[in-house]
């Protein structure tokens, strides 16, 4: 055989589970969920087409509509807070202190655990009536108040900051990684020039950390769109709807309260939007520049 | 674990005796390392009260009574309707669930990665384009085709078709590792592999696996947490008798017989948390190490 | 010639179901989710008679009803069906008779003679198209207020009448520094309660209006709105610690005297009795607070179809032993609910059932549970508007009638 056309023949074989679980598993059940969107399907896909009609009664769907804004409210406090917490975390570990390895498993370690896990374990800590609020009230606070669960206009701070516990460890091992690829000779150029230590991290570390923190953001932003069990756990969505996620939503209409067509259009707008966000990004950060040699 | 396991030992600037700063930065690291630990504390302890001394609601105060009581009714004996197991039996199914997924999604991964940092065959950009969005797309779009799909091939409600599922979600972020760090691996050495005629298998079983121990560390770890510790799947795929523990930990949390017994809530929390946590302690350097090797830069 | 045909099939059945019990196990894997302590006691009884009579009940409980549903909907959709499952009495099993996915019970039916015991109402419920696709087991009763004895008589207070005596005792509790309502924060709870207002304070026209007759003129009518203004006024009487707690737990609370009123569907009654007490003593019932009106709702089991013969044979041994009169009373007085069955003898349920029966035999007492009339999209987003209203203080009356407004208008 043609060695140049084994060579693509090998190839192409190795990649063909790839290729199946794509075109299949990906692909088919994406064109499959669009095409049920646009019906009146119930528990059951049927084939009786209503156009746009679930698209306008998903919009004008309170419980949509929260849940998207509270995906925003999530995201962007899950993974700034993340980034943030995790940076501070790396830096201070990376000032050659002691017992580094016992503080870096620390910070770890919630990573390790489920959402579930993870919801549960905040839902104990933070019930007024049994956590927090109520150890300090025995200590003697009594007017001490801390119910931001069970408050609608809270909740949802609670999620975020149970999900930054959990996965800021992350973002912490990450950078640490990052910091100690950086070239030693950068601290003693610094100190000779006199450069504040803050200066020589914000203007020349993060910059050199770029690559390490969109890797961090890509992985929290796929837990973002997805986060469904730390919702489930923690909240179950409540108090009232308040804490309710888009994944959420998909799932319990769709097994539920048995209305294919309504979900189906909800994960499909999630998906358009997924993809409008993303799309460009990843254009730009794997496809802009084909390795030039082979 | 020491720092000396690290690819490179700390860079930050040399510290200058003990200063105002120095003691600043310890006490940041020591209120931080408690938030993170205060969680684990609290289960710890509340498993080893009774119910009696929960009520009270010292969540913090150390137990007056240690016992194990809670323990044992987790893992042998709390209940889910009539059926009062305990929570061993999801343990065993969350193995039998571990290991196939395992290694299937980290072989594939891997191959895939491997074709599509060096071989690139034709539509393998496409390929690339569309797993990577599929990373980020909820898993909730793909369900309800995937159930009907998979009970036409009879695979539904099975621990094989769990496997296939975490398998074909396992996918995207197992690539993205792989061609990631195969394209920090020096283009020449793969040409120089061409040149002396090694084929498609050949180059990867003996060039590059043996080169790639540090990423196959970081997908086993991120794939035995990520997997151990899924709800979604297990619920819908793998059916009653297979249940994982993450399912089965949710079924006996939530039903409760009068009072909701918090410590054995814990208990059983915790026994569903530790083989992911074992394998946190006992790699994380590894971890870290696997990260610094190039793993998943962008 | 058609009754003909029928007795002969269930002559054919009953003869299928006396061969059955002759041979060893027939397995059932039964999905459900009664997990709570009363329950599971009232699930066992028909464990134990099923396997009494040959059977093998394989139990398949799954907390939380929507869950149970899901996983139960999707093991059909699946081609791997249970045994049987259960559904709320109602629409929630519609879609699958509609596909032909659930067996015909008929020849059961017509054995047993369902139609002679079933009241017409159930009857209704459980047919579709002159079949029978389900086995009712339980009649419940929702809309029930239950209030610890003995915190109201220390607080001097007498058990209420009317919503005016509740709001009054309510007020009482509060000062005197107990929880005035136990609540749960489960939505469903929410929207329970919200109902009994409906029924209580609207009435059981208004009920019919809006739920069966979907009229727009009632939801905006003034007698609605007094419905919203005082189910936002008992907002002030919950406590901190319903996020996260379950119905049976807010129950307990009334149980264990640290609550003093709870609305729940005569199901609590099974927690009141796990707890060793007796409802109607301890723990006291109110039924249909207002006006007096039963609302009725209760639970079936579904038999999905199967080609395995042994599974057929399960599915009919285990729709004849719910039905049995002896399984029936020890069941309903485990579970808190009222037989299925006309001709048994009830004298032997306790005192609140007694007084739920006889609104049942009342003409106009009754009105059918909401899952009978609306699908569980509508109750879902009716539920979810509720809960928001509940859980933010600041939402007025008016804003949750335009909402449910809005909902009616968009079905």
């Amino acid at each position: 055989m043609n060695p140049r056309l084994k060579r693509f023949w090998s190839a192409q074989l190795a990649l063909t589970p790839a290729w199946l679980i794509v075109i299949f598993a990906y692909i088919g059940t994406i064109l499959w969920t669009v095409q049920i969107s646009f019906t009146s399907s119930k528990v059951f896909p049927v084939s009786n087409y209503v156009g746009f009609a679930q698209y306008s009664r998903l919009f004008a769907s309170d419980r949509w509509m929260i849940s998207v804004n509270n995906l925003f409210i999530f995201g962007g406090l899950f993974i700034v807070g993340c980034l943030v917490i995790g940076f501070l975390l790396a830096v201070f570990l990376d000032q050659r202190i002691r017992a580094e390895s016992m503080f870096r498993t620390i910070f770890l370690y919630p990573y390790a655990l489920s959402f579930i896990v993870t919801g549960l374990v905040w839902q104990w800590t933070l019930n007024p009536t049994l956590g927090i609020q109520q150890t300090v009230r025995n200590w003697g606070f009594e007017s001490f108040t801390f119910d931001w669960l069970t408050r609608g206009d809270r909740a949802i701070y609670v999620v975020a900051l149970a999900g930054i516990w959990q996965s800021s460890g992350l973002v912490m091992a990450i950078l640490l990684a990052g910091l100690r690829g950086v070239d030693g000779e950068l601290w003693k150029a610094a100190k000779v020039d006199g450069i504040p230590t803050w200066r020589v991290y914000l203007h020349v570390v993060i910059p050199i950390l770029a690559p390490m923190f969109v890797t961090a953001t890509v992985l929290l932003a796929t837990a973002v769109v997805k986060v469904y069990d730390l919702v489930v756990a923690l909240t179950n969505g409540g108090p009232g709807i308040s804490t309710e996620v888009p994944a959420k939503f998909v799932i319990e209409y769709l097994f539920q309260r048995q209305n294919l067509g309504l979900a189906t259009a909800a994960s499909t707008v999630m998906m358009i939007t997924v993809l409008c966000v993303l799309a460009p990004w990843l254009y730009w950060q794997y496809f802009r520049q084909p390795r030039s040699a082979r | 674990m020491t720092s000396v396991d690290l690819a490179a030992g700390p860079s930050g600037p040399r510290p200058k005796r003990l200063t105002a700063g120095r003691v600043g930065l310890y006490a940041f690291l020591v209120i931080a390392a408690l938030f993170f630990l205060i969680p684990l504390y609290v289960m710890i302890i509340t498993s080893l009260k009774p119910m009696s001394e929960i009520r009270l609601g010292n969540l913090f105060a150390l137990p007056s009574d240690p016992s194990f009581y809670a323990w044992a009714k987790a893992w042998s004996s709390a209940c889910t309707g009539l059926n009062c197991d305990g929570i061993h039996v999801g343990m065993l199914n969350s193995v039998k669930i571990l290991i196939p997924s395992v290694i299937v999604s980290i072989s594939v991964g891997a191959v895939t990665g491997y074709a599509l940092s060096f071989w690139r065959p034709k539509g393998s950009n496409f390929l690339f384009a569309v797993l990577l969005l599929g990373a980020f797309i909820p898993y909730q779009v793909f369900l309800y085709p995937l159930v009907r799909m998979l009970s036409i091939v009879s695979l539904y409600n099975s621990i094989p078709g769990v496997v296939f599922v975490h398998s074909i979600f396992g996918l995207p972020l197992m690539t993205l590792l792989f061609r990631n760090f195969y394209a920090g691996i020096p283009i020449d050495l793969f040409k120089a592999a061409r040149v002396d005629g090694g084929g498609f298998w050949a180059i990867f079983l003996r060039l590059m696996l043996p080169l790639s121990t540090p990423i196959i560390v970081v997908a086993a770890i991120l794939q035995i947490t990520g997997i151990w510790n899924d709800f979604l799947f297990g619920l819908i795929f793998a059916g009653r008798e297979n249940f994982p523990m993450t399912v089965q930990l949710n079924n006996i949390v939530n039903s409760s017989f009068g009072e909701k017994e918090y410590n054995v809530n814990m208990a059983a929390t915790i026994l569903t948390a530790l083989v992911p946590l074992f394998v946190y302690f006992v790699s994380g350097r590894w971890f870290v190490r696997g990260i610094a090797s190039g793993a998943v830069k962008g | 010639m058609k009754h003909v045909s029928k007795a002969l099939l269930g002559a054919a059945a009953s003869l299928a179901i006396l061969a059955g019990s002759a041979f060893a196990a027939e397995k059932a894997e039964v999905i459900h989710w009664w997990t709570s302590g009363g329950e599971s006691a009232a699930v066992k009884v028909f464990a134990d008679q099923f396997n009494a009579q040959g059977g093998e009940w394989v139990d398949a409980a799954i907390a939380g009803g929507e869950a149970a549903r899901a996983a139960g909907i999707n093991r059909i959709v699946g081609g791997n069906p249970p045994t049987a499952m259960q559904f709320n009495t109602g629409k929630q099993f519609e879609d699958l008779v509609a596909q032909g996915l659930l067996g015909s019970l008929d020849e059961v039916a017509a054995a047993d003679g369902w139609a002679k015991f079933l009241s017409p109402v159930l009857v209704k419920a459980v047919s579709r198209d002159g079949h029978f696709y389900a086995v009712p087991v339980n009649i419940h009763s929702n809309n029930w207020l239950w209030y610890n004895a003995d915190v109201l008589a220390k607080n001097g207070i007498e058990p209420p009448k009317t919503w005016d005596e509740l709001f009054a005792a309510l007020d009482k509790l509060k000062a005197a520094g107990v929880i005035p309502m136990a609540q749960s924060g489960d939505a469903w709870t929410q929207l329970l309660l919200f109902n009994d207002v409906v029924l209580g304070v609207g009435g059981r026209d208004l009920f019919l209006k809006i739920f069966q007759d979907n009229d727009m003129e009632a939801i905006k009518s003034p007698e609605f709105k007094k419905v919203a203004e005082t189910f936002g006024k008992l907002r002030e009487y919950g406590d901190a610690g319903q996020q996260g707690r379950q119905w049976n737990q807010a129950t307990g609370l009334v149980i264990d005297g640290k609550a003093g009123f709870n609305f729940m569907g005569d199901w609590a009654k099974g927690e009141i009795i796990a707890a060793g007490l007796t409802p109607g003593k301890e723990v006291g019932c109110v039924p249909g607070l207002g006006n007096q009106v039963y609302w009725i709702g209760g639970d079936v089991f579904v038999f999905p179809k199967t080609d395995n013969a042994d599974a057929q044979k399960a599915q009919k041994l285990l729709a004849h032993v719910m039905l049995e009169p002896d399984t029936q009373v020890a069941f309903n007085a485990k579970k808190g609910s009222v037989p299925v069955r006309a001709d048994v003898d009830t004298s032997k349920l306790d005192v609140c059932a007694q007084e739920g029966l006889k609104l049942l035999a009342k003409p106009d007492g009754a009105v059918p549970g909401t899952d009978f009339l609306q699908t569980p999209d509508t109750l879902g987003s009716l539920q979810d508007a509720i809960g928001q209203f509940w859980t933010t203080p600041s939402q007025t009356p008016d804003e949750l009638v335009a909402k449910v407004v809005s909902i009616w208008e968009s079905k």
